[in-house]
């Protein structure tokens, strides 16, 4: 290893084939946050929302149909997966589709609520994911070309690869992209959509993927 | 400095400027789904401009990625502008009435099974198409929801053998490609036969 | 303000894909001017070509269960990449046999190769990719038939 990894030295490393998988100490950290977030939404029962009529004593509860519960947790569960797979993996392209798999299982947490504005939040978010899988793939296509390698290993321990700027960029943005949703959710459209925990691994993985990508694009 | 690789590139990249443009100045939802179709096109380009056989192994994941992104979201787009069960009807031509899709049908399914693998599940999801469209189609979904689960467990497993006990290569080898023979056929078998919301 | 404006624009959900398709429009205008770029000569599973073979451009060399060098990042862990090398059915195998066209038909299984990247060697990237499309077909079909 000639060049120093800022995430620290691995601890070990797992081969599936030509895709390396490496714990180092700030990929393992990531990687416990998304699995106790993972134990929690197989364990967390789902918030109820109550509207409380203005000025008096009268509520509603809102609940939540059984079916409507199990796919989200579904989804909340695979979300947690993804973000673990793309905290510790060490290939570039593996990396790019396990960000696309955490974008489409946020959409569906969402999705799975049957309001029509939060259908429609959903679908907005979705059609970014969409189109952010083309800086995703074009940028691990072209570090591919321009580099020769899409192993994390070989870049950051090989000093003559040089990953051009702009490409970095173009993967930087692809992440953004796909965790987008707690950002414009600012406005509250996604969170009006009951059921705390799930909707809360929303933001935990989106948080995730951008702390990783900062150490891939610091590697790289 | 200029060789094929950066005029290719330029080529791609003003291609993926003009279609996401369109994405910025477009307002319309369902066109906005159309567009994004388009804009796959490019990061495909951008993948196969590598020109290896790996660029060949990657274009298929990116491929089915934006097919799977485009199936979920063509549904939420159906159920959240509330579009109400189109009745799909058996077509009213006469051959298809009467016994020949079940045969053609059949046919195709065996040659997929036959095939295996990719091409397979084309195959003899073509068949299964083909038969929903003569017959129409009702229940069954949650028949394509297991198979599509277990294909998945299927390959899952074949994916550990080749990791962990290579010498077993050929027995991973088939199980990945019944895997994905009924992946395929499932995936294919839905295009088209989903439509507005299944209680109607 | 113009943060408070900004903030306004940014809050509604209808514009975000226009904000974030400007942003990627910008980038590629950017990699536009960043070009040319180098492209590495040594590349892993080069293509090759060999225009008198039917498989062609998919021939690797080699019959079937006879294991070919393969170039890949890390050969000590796929010590059976190699073996398939192509597998064709009768009809293909006629095929072959009688044109010299079939590695251009979607008949001619590209097999080979392709597996041997798509499951072995870089199978952890297909198992994310059927797990994204078994995700998808998820969210789809519980909109469908729970709606």
């Amino acid at each position: 290893m000639g060049m120093v990894n800022p995430g620290g030295i691995p601890y070990f490393i797992l081969e599936f084939g030509d895709e390396l998988v490496y714990f180092s100490p700030y990929t393992v950290s990531l990687f416990i946050l998304a699995l106790v977030f993972t134990i929690f939404a197989v364990i967390a029962r789902p918030e109820r929302q109550v509207d409380i009529v203005f000025g008096g004593d009268a509520f509603y509860a809102k609940e939540t149909s059984l079916a409507e519960l199990k796919i989200r947790r579904f989804m909340a569960i695979a979300c947690g997966f993804a973000s673990m797979g793309a905290m510790v993996t060490g290939d570039l392209f593996n990396f790019t589709l396990f960000i696309s798999l955490v974008g489409i299982c946020n959409v569906g947490i969402v999705a799975a609520v049957k309001n029509r504005h939060v259908q429609n939040a959903a679908y907005q978010y979705g059609i970014v994911a969409l189109s952010a899988t083309v800086p995703l793939f074009g940028a691990a296509a072209l570090i591919a070309a321009t580099t020769g390698t899409l192993s994390m290993v070989e870049l950051w321990s090989n000093a003559a690869l040089a990953v051009p700027l702009v490409v970095k960029a173009l993967l930087v943005l692809g992440v953004m992209g796909e965790g987008m949703a707690p950002f414009y959710a600012a406005k509250a459209e996604m969170f009006r959509a009951p059921g705390a925990p799930y909707v809360i691994m929303c933001s935990l993985s989106s948080l995730l993927i951008f702390l990783r990508v900062i150490e891939v694009v610091l590697v790289i | 400095m200029w060789q094929e690789y950066s005029i290719g590139l330029l080529l791609v990249f003003i291609a993926a400027v003009i279609a996401f443009f369109a994405l910025v100045v477009e307002k319309d939802d369902l066109h906005r789904l159309l567009l994004l179709d388009l804009v796959e096109v490019p990061s495909l380009g951008i993948i196969a401009l590598l020109g290896t056989d790996l660029a060949e192994a990657l274009i298929l994941p990116g491929l089915v990625v934006g097919i799977a992104e485009l199936l979920a979201l063509s549904q939420i787009y159906v159920t959240k502008e509330g579009l109400k069960e189109r009745k799909v009807q058996g077509l009213n031509i006469e051959v298809i009435q009467a016994d020949a899709p079940l045969i053609i049908s059949v046919l195709l399914i065996c040659y997929g099974v036959i095939l295996s693998g990719f091409t397979g599940g084309g195959v003899a999801g073509l068949g299964v198409v083909f038969y929903f469209m003569a017959r129409g189609h009702r229940e069954h979904f949650e028949l394509l929801e297991m198979a599509s689960g277990i294909s998945w467990a299927i390959w899952i497993f074949a994916f550990f053998v080749f990791m962990f006990i290579p010498e077993y290569w050929l027995l991973a080898l088939f199980m990945a490609a019944i895997g994905i023979l009924l992946k395929v056929i499932v995936k294919m078998s839905l295009v088209g036969t989903m439509w507005g919301d299944g209680n109607g | 303000m113009i943060i408070q404006r900004i903030s306004r624009i940014i809050s509604n959900y209808e514009m975000i894909m226009p904000i974030f398709a400007g942003a990627v429009t910008l980038l590629f205008v950017v990699a536009i001017f960043s070009l040319p770029l180098p492209y590495y000569e040594e590349q892993l599973y080069p293509k090759t070509y060999d225009p008198t073979s039917p498989l062609n451009p998919y021939d690797r060399g080699g019959p079937p269960f006879v294991q070919i060098d393969i170039k890949e990042q890390y050969p000590e862990n796929s010590p059976t990449a190699g073996y398939v090398t192509s597998y064709l059915t009768p009809l293909s195998w006629y095929m072959a046999n009688t044109t010299l066209y079939l590695g251009t038909t979607i008949v001619g299984h590209p097999g080979g190769i392709l597996d041997e990247i798509l499951y072995n060697t870089r199978g952890l990237d297909t198992v994310v990719e059927t797990t994204i499309l078994f995700i998808a077909f998820a969210i789809a079909s519980y909109l469908y038939r729970k709606g």
